[in-house]
């Protein structure tokens, strides 16, 4: 493929759109178990909050802030007039998704360690 | 252009969605279970946010795989069975979806 | 003299199953360019390496070629900046698009996408009496967009048309966007609808590779995004157009 930072960025953009769409399923068939009663809404939701679960968690975190802030950035180039902009967008979109999973990720990993 | 329209208009109703559902849910304490849920879903405000916030989520999530599949040439011959099939998904999922939000009930 | 390593993609249709990179070590000074470094290696070492060019002063677009991972024009690409990256200079054909042999590409995709957008202005039949008045605002709004020489190196560069040739293509919506915006075409309505297909102006993901190909610094992703605002309202435009044309009309044709 074409070298480009917009590349990584579209790429990223698919694989989090693609991930997310996964990680939807799972979720609404672990939330909707709530209508089955207490027993098994609480026992699907606790075989999804091991360590290993918890930590995807973490990942899964990133991939909606970057999804996010990356489809932020597409609907600003596409009200305004901001192309020369391009790469300080991305750049922007990149830290402000590391800084916001760091802050969601930390109380979960604390929450885990202490656990 | 109608699926582009939608994508954006669910993506903007998304981050205002989710930056509800992170606010209210996902806030100390960490812990999630039934117990945590069970006064919030029987309320009717809360069943009908969550119904829309289904609604939306569905909409952005089909447009979006929708757009992913088609852009591939050798799958674009199929534009209109994947687009008969992500309606078709949508309709089925966000039925499924509010019925059981709307069916939750606190047990005796 | 100085000289430096460059690596052209080999590939003869006749001989060859794929394609393989060759070695050459070229002549270099301050003013060489990559189609200087070609042009020695066809005339001193192999008289069967083949590629397009032209003008060799980056306005007739023939000579984009794939060089280091970027799609440039490789006759005002120097050589010593390239060399100076600390890599050897890899010189592609154009990505994306079929080889024919060595460095030339079957751009008949290129060509049937941009014929397909209708890329002649269709002025109403009769002209104005003394001329088509414009505001300076709306001749610079087409200035950059005029100045395309159909080079394909953001067609070639366009993840989307990796993808798909279904696409319209950068090239292809920058001239359409000429023509729309430009006060004296009467088929607004018909080119915008044309690129508001699936395949059109909403299939760009803006990845923004057609802006860093552009050898002449043109903007497709800015041209593209005004067309999906335009396609939007697209009646409006029409009937806006409509009134301007019909201003002109009122003025007197010519004798």
């Amino acid at each position: 493929m074409y070298r480009s930072s917009g590349f990584i960025s579209f790429f990223l953009r698919r694989l989090t759109g693609v991930a997310l769409v996964l990680y939807l399923g799972a979720h609404l068939w672990v939330i909707g178990s709530a209508t089955q009663g207490p027993a098994v809404f609480d026992a699907r939701l606790a075989a999804v909050q091991s360590p290993f679960f918890k930590l995807a968690e973490i990942a899964l975190l990133g991939a909606v802030w970057y999804h996010a802030f990356d489809g932020v950035r597409l609907l600003l180039v596409n009200w305004f007039r901001v192309t020369s902009y391009r790469a300080s967008l991305l750049y922007t979109a990149l830290v402000m998704t590391v800084l916001l999973t760091v802050m969601g990720g930390l109380p979960i990993l604390l929450f885990l360690l202490e656990g | 252009m109608r699926w582009f329209q939608l994508q954006r208009l669910s993506a903007v109703a998304l981050v205002i969605f989710l930056t509800v559902h992170m606010v209210v849910l996902h806030y100390p304490p960490f812990h999630i279970d039934f117990s945590r849920i069970i006064e919030r879903m029987a309320q009717p405000l809360w069943k009908a946010i969550d119904i829309a916030f289904l609604f939306f989520v569905l909409l952005h999530a089909l447009t979006g795989t929708y757009a992913v599949l088609t852009d591939l040439q050798a799958v674009a011959r199929f534009r209109r069975i994947l687009a008969g099939s992500a309606i078709g998904l949508g309709v089925a999922g966000f039925i499924y979806g509010a019925a059981t939000i709307l069916a939750f009930h606190p047990p005796a | 003299m100085d000289t430096a390593i460059v690596r052209v993609q080999r590939f003869h249709p006749e001989t060859d199953r794929r394609p393989r990179l060759e070695r050459y070590s070229v002549p270099l000074t301050s003013d060489t360019t990559v189609l200087d470094a070609l042009h020695w290696i066809k005339t001193e070492v192999d008289g069967s390496l083949t590629f397009r060019r032209s003008c060799r002063h980056a306005i007739c677009g023939s000579c984009a070629m794939n060089v280091n991972g970027r799609n440039v024009l490789v006759c005002k690409t120097s050589l010593a900046r390239e060399v100076g990256k600390g890599r050897p200079v890899t010189i592609r054909p154009l990505p994306y698009l079929p080889v024919i042999k060595d460095l030339v590409v079957d751009r008949s995709s290129f060509w049937e996408q941009y014929l397909r957008v209708k890329p002649w202005l269709v002025p109403p039949e009769q002209a104005p009496a003394k001329e088509f008045r414009m505001l300076p605002e709306e001749v610079a709004a087409l200035q950059n967009a005029e100045t395309c020489i159909l080079c394909g190196a953001c067609y070639s560069a366009c993840q989307v048309v990796g993808l798909t040739k279904e696409y319209i293509g950068p090239h292809a919506l920058l001239k359409a966007f000429l023509r729309v915006l430009d006060p004296r075409d009467t088929l607004p309505g018909e080119r915008l609808a044309e690129v508001s297909g699936h395949d059109g102006a909403f299939r760009c993901h803006t990845i923004f590779n057609c802006i860093e190909a552009c050898p002449k610094g043109l903007n497709p992703t800015q041209a593209i995004e005004t067309l999906r605002l335009l396609a939007q309202k697209r009646e409006r435009f029409e009937a806006e157009r409509r009134d301007r044309l019909s201003q002109w009309a009122k003025a007197g044709s010519a004798p």
